[in-house]
């Protein structure tokens, strides 16, 4: 099984594919790193050679942020928004969407299962 | 949707012209102001304003980070006190 960007294993996938199991790598850096390498993405991951392997792990040192790195940036970025105080960091703290989507119903990915709140539907106010 | 780049930032010009008189004469008031939908512009840095939220003016003391936010992104206009509680069937909270 191939390694990539340290601890994946994708195999037995076309190549083109087993990258984008890399966090931060989609179909379009996947090809990328592919024309960059010079490697038919068609090839299966494990069909690689050991030297294929670390020119694609060379290419995605030099200037692709994935992973852990990718993760700690985006976590920097929510806590600068927090830090600053403005709009978008409240709603981070507080759990709901930060793009101006509706809360009155859905939203369920930011605000989690839902809560049941016992006789809201009956009495009003 | 993001503002078309051909028109560059908006920053209100008569706040910006007061900014720029506080810097040339080194002078830090806070400055009151409605322009809520003003870009904060790099000038602005260590400046305190009054940011107009609809009733009162909030302090917003403007930093290195807070470039290229808007005025009214730190002068929240919302006042959110809590769910109803059902058995009292008052507003909870603060």
């Amino acid at each position: 099984m191939p390694r990539i960007a340290g601890i994946d294993v994708p195999d037995r996938k076309k190549i083109y594919y087993a990258l984008q199991y890399v966090h931060g790598v989609g179909p379009k850096f996947a090809k990328d790193i592919l024309d960059e390498a010079g490697i038919d993405p068609d090839r299966r991951a494990n069909e690689l050679t050991e030297s294929d392997i670390s020119r694609i792990n060379g290419i995605i040192d030099n200037g692709f942020l994935v992973e852990g790195a990718l993760r700690r940036q985006v976590q920097q970025n929510i806590g600068r928004l927090r830090e600053i105080r403005c709009y978008r960091g409240d709603r981070h703290r507080s759990g709901l969407p930060v793009r101006g989507q509706r809360t009155k119903c859905n939203a369920r990915t930011r605000k989690g299962r839902k809560k049941t709140v016992a006789g809201k539907k009956g009495i009003k106010g | 949707m993001s503002r078309s780049l051909k028109k560059g930032p908006y920053v209100d010009e008569k706040l910006y012209r007061k900014v720029e008189r506080q810097n040339e004469d080194g002078e830090r008031s806070p400055i009151k102001t409605w322009a809520r939908q003003c870009l904060i512009v790099p000038e602005f840095v260590g400046h305190t304003f009054k940011v107009h939220n609809g009733r009162v003016f909030l302090d917003v003391f403007v930093t290195e980070d807070m470039v290229g936010h808007k005025l009214g992104e730190f002068s929240n206009s919302r006042t959110f006190r809590g769910h109803t509680n059902k058995k009292e069937g008052i507003k909870t909270g603060k």
